[in-house]
């Protein structure tokens, strides 16, 4: 069919008009003069509910809608210089006469000189494609909203986190103020947090602390160690302990408070004071009345302290000298538990009244067998010390068999078991004592010089109590506080006549007598103050010794007339002998027997 | 009477159907239905004692999914630019738009609105972004299609100065 062709009247083909009916499209021819438009074919029923039943086949555009009135009245090439080209209106919307909603498209287009208008009822397709866009816009919309929100919570967290950032700083500057120390404990005891001055305290610094277990990186004493342990473990919401020794390029002493995080119950707040100064000073003005057990601060005992501190840095054997009641074996103690081996045994053996198989026995044990009434293996106190201290009381008592023994031990280092041959390896400091001058024991031939030598590496001479008159009330108020404490007594301190009467009291039993004479004074006393009356009669009653020098120095001829003109004016009563010389009965039987007096 | 093509243009979900029909029928709906195309409204408005129909061309919104046709802003008379207060993104489509038309049919009146004063707390369009669009010699008008707040008057100013202004000969 040639579509150009003029004659072509498609009005009176009904295969044209089924089409049209198919399709849903009115097609409308327009006039030359373009003024109106006619009908082709027969129109789909939608386009007759539209314009109303007319007879008349041309059409007045001005009964049209808006946007048809608008198009037809736009300039189209298609109809003028450019025949051949279509233009679609794009789709509008307008109601039939019943108010239903019809989405229309007009197209112009021109078949020869023939102007034509298409226009088309949008159906399905066009209804599908308005889904489409609206679930689209639906979406974009959604995805704004979502994206809005993300926006507005990540504004609200950032601003949290520039507040809590603030927080932060306020805060750890405030600590920094205030040169407070703390460390934060995460859940599982590793530090996330320590302010700069506890990083100073423990001299470290954050990169080898923060993430690491608290107890891998605090340079704490081992038992302290367990003891914080044990504190963070405890249920208790605040802890506090110390003071502690910190290690490290800076020793300090902290005390140590652990509070529970309230906000997150598995962290831990430590918060640690810096209490070195005050610990040093407490130190201080504690080392100038006490150490370990011993009391006084006479500059003999400060004297003594120190020489306790420096032996026990070293591993030598150690002579203490004194006469008896001085303290031997609290020094012996002190010893002990300032050097290393604090945390091994020590051990006290009196050495003196034992025959030499006893003391052998019990200083290095015997097997089964070995004598009468072994009947099991025995160790003896070296091996029980292993490790430790075995502190030698009166070694210059033992016997010579036992001397030989003992220097063989002290030689090598081990120890043979009575009845047995194999030596045994020991590791223990000897710390001996004597009241003896063992010099003079040496030139008598009761000690063997190579013994003495060996044990006398380190010398402490402990003065006698009336050589350190000063410590008397210091003493004597530590024992009233000792024995109250134990007796559940009150007695509140000492008369003044009491304490001129122990002062000018000789002592010869040093501080073991006036011990003993407190207790008994406090046993006695029945108000708040120790009076005279209530002390022994011994000290009560005999006049003040006159003069001091009365004390029997252990050397020399002179101290053996001193003893037997004291025997002759006591009329040979030794008791009486021993206290008008300000010696114990003990201390002048044993000095009879030593000058070979033999008093009828 | 005289006979005014106003289009109503902006972004999709902006508010101008919102906009026609609260000013047609006074009515609001909270659901969103998008125009697809173009629909056609009218209601006559007086300006200085002279009456005027205007004829609404409701577009649909501009977006990557759809583009203006050109043709459909042929023969008008003014124009109203919608922004959405909430979404800052409808202010550079409505000076895309404002380009478009210039480029089309010329200097013609126009009046912009930024819809959804409801949601004031929730706009993205701050004052600066106003004040440039006043800067370019826009009018900006705030209102709600929701509340019917400034409907009236965006109308009726644009009736005023589309009176006013000089009737261009149709292209």
């Amino acid at each position: 069919m040639n579509r150009q062709n003029s004659d072509f009247e498609p009005v009176d083909d009904p295969l044209f008009n089924r089409v049209l009916s198919t399709l849903d499209v009115v097609v409308l021819e327009r006039s030359d003069n373009g003024d109106a438009f006619h009908l082709r074919g027969l129109p789909p029923e939608w386009w007759c509910q539209r314009v109303g039943p007319t007879e008349s086949p041309v059409l007045n555009s001005l009964q049209w809608s808006p946007f048809l009135q608008d198009y037809v009245a736009d300039h189209h090439p298609a109809w003028d210089d450019k025949p051949g080209t279509i233009e679609k209106s794009g789709p509008w919307m307008e109601s039939d006469r019943q108010g239903c909603i019809m989405t229309l498209e007009a197209t112009a287009l021109s078949i020869g000189s023939r102007r034509l208008l298409l226009i088309e009822r949008l159906g399905a397709g066009f209804a599908q494609m308005q889904a489409i866009v609206q679930r689209a816009r639906e979406k974009m919309l959604a995805e704004d909203v979502t994206m809005k929100s993300h926006r507005k919570a990540e504004t609200s967290l950032m601003g949290q986190l520039e507040a809590s950032e603030r927080t932060k700083d306020d805060a750890l500057a405030l600590l920094q103020h205030l040169r407070l120390a703390a460390l934060v404990l995460d859940e599982r005891g590793c530090i996330t947090f320590a302010s700069d001055r506890g990083l100073e305290i423990l001299g470290c610094t954050a990169k080898h602390m923060i993430g690491l277990a608290w107890d891998q990186v605090l340079p704490l004493q081992p038992q302290d160690r367990s003891m914080i342990r044990e504190m963070i473990d405890a249920s208790s919401a605040d802890r506090k302990v110390g003071p502690l020794y910190i290690g490290g390029p800076r020793p300090a002493w902290v005390e140590m408070e652990v509070h529970r995080d309230l906000r997150q119950p598995g962290r831990q707040i430590v918060v640690l004071n810096d209490r070195t100064e005050l610990h040093t000073l407490r130190q201080a003005l504690s080392e100038q009345a006490s150490f370990h057990d011993l009391v006084g601060k006479s500059r003999a005992m400060l004297r003594t302290y120190q020489l306790v501190r420096d032996v026990a840095q070293v591993d030598t054997t150690v002579l203490i000298e004194g006469e008896t009641g001085t303290g031997k074996e609290l020094i012996a103690r002190a010893i002990h538990f300032s050097s290393a081996r604090t945390h091994k045994p020590f051990i006290a053996a009196n050495c003196a009244g034992l025959t030499d198989s006893i003391l052998t026995s019990q200083l290095f044990g015997h097997k089964r067998g070995a004598f009468t009434g072994a009947v099991t293996d025995q160790q003896g106190l070296f091996e029980a010390a292993e490790g430790g201290t075995l502190f030698l009381d009166e070694i210059g008592d033992i016997p010579p068999p036992v001397q030989t023994a003992l220097l063989r031990v002290l030689q090598e280092k081990e120890i043979t078991r009575l009845g047995e041959a194999r030596p045994r390896k020991v590791d223990v400091r000897v710390v001996a004592a004597t009241h003896h001058n063992l010099s003079e024991d040496v030139i008598r031939g009761s000690f063997r010089a190579d013994l003495l030598y060996r044990i006398r590496v380190a010398r402490i001479q402990l003065p006698p109590l009336r050589e350190r008159r000063e410590d008397i009330p210091l003493l004597a108020h530590s024992f009233l506080s000792q024995l109250c404490a134990a007796t559940g007594k009150t007695v509140d301190d000492l008369s003044p006549d009491t304490l001129r009467l122990l002062m000018s009291h000789v002592w010869p039993g040093n501080v073991r007598e006036l011990k003993s004479a407190i207790e008994f004074a406090v046993i006695s006393c029945k108000g708040r103050d120790i009076l005279p009356t209530d002390l022994p009669p011994e000290i009560a009653a005999v006049p003040v010794a006159p003069n001091p020098s009365t004390w029997i120095p252990l050397s020399g001829q002179d101290e053996k007339s001193k003893l037997l003109a004291a025997l002759a004016d006591a009329k040979g009563n030794r008791t009486e002998a021993a206290k008008r010389l300000g010696v114990s009965r003990a201390t002048f039987y044993r000095r009879l027997v030593e000058l070979n007096i033999h008093p009828s | 009477m005289m006979q005014k093509k106003v289009c109503m243009l902006g972004g999709f979900a902006v508010g101008k159907t919102s906009l026609v029909r609260r000013f047609m029928t006074n009515v609001f709906s909270d659901h969103y239905q998008t125009t697809i195309g173009v629909t056609v409204e009218k209601k006559s408005v007086s300006v200085d004692n002279r009456d005027v129909m205007l004829m609404l061309w409701d577009l649909y919104g501009e977006d990557e999914l759809q583009r203006v046709r050109e043709s459909y802003l042929r023969g008008s008379s003014g124009y109203i630019l919608v922004m959405d207060g909430t979404r800052k993104a409808t202010v550079d489509t409505a000076i895309a738009l404002q380009q478009t038309v210039v480029r089309t049919i010329g200097t013609v009146p126009f009046v912009s609105i930024i819809n959804k004063s409801d949601r004031r707390a929730d706009w993205e369009i701050d004052e600066g972004a106003i004040e440039q669009l006043r800067e370019r010699g826009w009018t900006v008008l705030f209102g709600s299609a929701k509340l019917g707040q400034g409907v009236e008057e965006l109308f009726a100013l644009l009736a005023t100065q589309m009176v006013s202004a000089p009737v261009l000969p149709r292209e």
